[in-house]
């Protein structure tokens, strides 16, 4: 098939996307595709669409390309574009004009024979629909909200839905469009109002989950009628994907390592579990609801109080104890602020007039170890109940000490 | 449900190319110019040579539109429901507009659907009614181009009185804070919520001040990738500006760019990996992990 620069599966372009902007250290020969070509017109298409942020360099292994944005630098999330290369056949999109041209205004309603005259009459001999066509894509648009269908006596009517005004809305799009989920919705409203200056800019922005925005829609969708989904997901460790039936729950953001995971119960084992969003694809909703919805939702809540990230444990039996100890200077007082800002659960209280104590009951203590590393250089005590995560932890110190030469005050101390 | 062609770079450039085409002085130009604003690169090759052919029977021969009306479409339920669940976000109450009436639209999400879970506790006010008073009237300084008289509590909790021109609005989503942008001052920017007071200024000030110019330095860092932690740390750094090389034995290169006022925050993002990630340069960086870690060594953890 010859090249196009649009796609009819997003599916393939998300993992090279992926690829090119979160790793981006992988050649030509190491992607994993039938055949380099397929390779070749997934990278084109990236530049396409990508161009400003597109990068190469080549080494002995061969030519790399990869991604290379400053988020904090972009008023609008360029992975945004990709969402918006969408193939269509010649008939949709000269339909899709002749349709809105003939129902230019809500109060028009043609039957599907008056609007197939109006149609014919409309455009240029050649272009020849027939009514099975037309009606299939009028009621593809009346599912996306955008054509109204009514009856009137046996003869159904067709007509285009009310406008919206948005016009009083662009700042609110613009910021919502990179600070809200689903913001590439808000992008194609953007691409609805006339060209403006931005006056946002954002920073500790993970522009990456914007590849993942169609797996969130629906998981919001099946939360929305409390749905069973049925999902495709890869595993973390074996690395294979697995076909599993869940109870989606909650979202969980974070704005701190790029990830977004969804809390879904799994009836199977009858446990709450996380699972990364950017291993998920093929979200199917199924028609059973979940009876139990409301109180799963509820038991999630109260599970929060001990949930430091994601891990949300078997039951609050299995709590594992944190505790550690910080020193604090005279001047350090935004030591003490950062303690109370950042704990996500427990408690901080004060020792003595240097020394502070963080306290908490979680369900996974390895999860906050990157958290308590952020102190390092000032922790004085810790005890965890979970002896293997408390030993890692000073193993770890140790390496650190020997990687950067910290060892009994040789010749590798601090210059 | 998103990946739709109603939402196409190609059906919104066809739209304006189409609208282009009802100025009677339209010139192919104009029209090519309609593609290269709006769609991708490569799209020269395909949309106007589409519509001149006829294989998309909406422009004459004479490049006038078939068409009797100006392109529209109605917003989308997607669109509609998306609007709905931003109107029940608390920070929308910082724009003072009025949506539309989406009262037949169910929400795309709410806010029990979601939770950004290591955002900081103390974000600022977005519902607070002073704060909402001072981000409008930076809005309207900003669109105004108008300069601002504020009064401010600054990070030694003294109170100062600053003169600049808004210019836009930084929005970390790690802080859950707004800083406004300024110009005509020395300083690059102020955190919205520190703002005690603030007015439009119509004295003189010191507008050819410019903020001292914040620099991007590059930071490499070697990863080991033990405990999942190439994946970890690519996804962490992931929005700054990087590159990244393999070497052997599991063992990655990471290049990136940071600004120099975010080093402290850099120091403990580098520390958050462990033994994983290592500094190897600029040795200024290396330095301030060792200093950490010499202070760590001296409080005789055991």
């Amino acid at each position: 098939m010859a090249y196009s620069e649009l796609i009819k599966n997003f599916e393939k372009v998300r993992a090279y996307m992926r690829e090119f902007y979160v790793y981006g250290f992988k050649s030509r020969t190491e992607y994993d595709v039938r055949s380099a070509r397929s390779y070749d017109d997934e990278r084109r298409r990236l530049e396409s669409w990508l161009g400003d942020c597109m990068r190469f360099t080549q080494t002995a292994e061969g030519k790399k390309v990869f991604l290379a944005v400053d988020s904090r630098e972009a008023r609008r999330n360029p992975f945004y574009k990709a969402w918006k290369a969408k193939s269509f056949t010649d008939g949709d999109i000269t339909l899709h004009f002749a349709i809105f041209d003939v129902l230019h205004t809500p109060e028009v309603k043609k039957s599907l024979a008056g609007l197939m005259d109006e149609i014919d009459r409309l455009l240029p001999s050649g272009m020849i629909f027939d009514e099975s066509t037309l009606r299939k894509k009028l009621k593809e648009y009346a599912r996306e909200g955008i054509i109204q269908i009514e009856k009137d006596g046996r003869r159904v009517l067709y007509s285009r839905s009310p406008d919206t005004d948005i016009a009083a809305l662009s700042d609110v799009i613009d910021f919502f469009s990179e600070a809200a989920p689903c913001g590439v919705v808000g992008s194609f409203l953007q691409d609805r109002q006339p060209e403006h200056d931005g006056i946002f800019w954002f920073k500790h922005h993970y522009i990456t989950q914007a590849m993942d925005s169609d797996v969130m829609a629906a998981l919001f969708e099946a939360m929305h009628g409390h749905r069973y989904i049925t999902v495709d997901n890869l595993g973390r460790w074996a690395r294979e994907v697995k076909t599993i039936r869940l109870v989606p729950l909650k979202i969980y953001i974070s704005v701190q390592n790029g990830r977004q995971n969804l809390i879904a119960f799994q009836e199977k084992t009858g446990r709450f579990r996380s699972y990364r969003l950017d291993y998920m694809s093929n979200v199917r909703i199924e028609s059973e609801s979940c009876v139990k919805f409301d109180a799963l939702r509820k038991a999630l809540c109260q599970a929060e109080e001990h949930m430091w990230g994601v891990s949300c444990g078997r039951s609050s039996r299995h709590l594992e104890h944190v505790e550690f100890e910080i020193r604090v200077a005279d001047d350090e007082p935004f030591i003490v602020k950062r303690l109370e800002r950042e704990k996500r659960c427990g408690h901080v209280e004060k020792i003595d007039e240097n020394h502070y104590r963080y306290t908490a009951d979680v369900f996974d203590t390895t999860e906050m170890l990157p958290w308590i590393r952020t102190f390092i250089c000032r922790i004085t005590r810790m005890s965890f109940s979970n002896r293997t995560a408390e030993n890692k932890f000073k193993a770890d110190l140790q390496e650190m000490y020997r990687m950067y030469g910290i060892d009994g005050g040789d010749g590798h101390a601090v210059q | 449900m998103l990946f739709s062609e109603l939402y196409s770079a190609y059906y919104n450039t066809v739209a304006k190319i189409l609208e282009a085409a009802f100025h009677p002085e339209a010139t192919e130009k104009d029209l090519q110019k309609c593609v290269v604003e709006e769609a991708f690169s490569e799209s020269v090759l395909t949309i106007l040579p589409a519509l001149r052919s006829g294989r998309w029977s909406l422009l004459h021969e004479d490049l006038s539109p078939v068409l009797r009306h100006r392109p529209s479409m109605p917003l989308t339920l997607l669109e509609k429901r998306w609007l709905k669940a931003i109107a029940e976000d608390p920070r929308v109450k910082l724009f003072g507009v009025e949506f539309p009436a989406l009262d037949d639209v169910e929400p795309l999400f709410t806010q029990e659907d979601y939770k950004v879970y290591d955002k900081y506790a103390d974000g600022d006010p977005f519902e607070d009614e002073t704060y909402i008073r001072h981000f409008r009237m930076m809005l309207l300084a900003i669109k105004g181009d108008r300069p601002v008289r504020i009064r401010m509590r600054n990070r030694h909790g003294r109170e100062v009185w600053v003169r600049f021109f808004p210019k836009g609005f930084e929005y970390s989503l790690k802080d859950d804070k707004i800083r406004i942008l300024a110009a005509g001052c020395k300083f690059k920017q102020f955190n919205l919520g520190r703002v005690i007071s603030c007015d439009f200024y119509d004295g003189d000030g010191p507008w050819k001040e410019k903020p001292k110019e914040e620099r991007r330095r590059e930071l490499t860092l070697l990863i080991t990738n033990e405990r999942n932690a190439l994946e970890r740390a690519m996804l962490h750094f992931a929005h700054f500006e990087k590159q990244a090389e393999r070497l052997e034995d599991e063992k990655y290169i990471l290049r990136l760019k940071y600004y120099e006022n975010d080093e402290t925050e850099m120091v403990i993002r580098v520390l958050s990996f462990g033994p994983f990630v290592k500094v190897l340069e600029p040795q200024s960086f290396v330095d301030l992990i060792k200093e950490r870690l010499a202070a760590q060594k001296s409080c005789e953890l055991r």
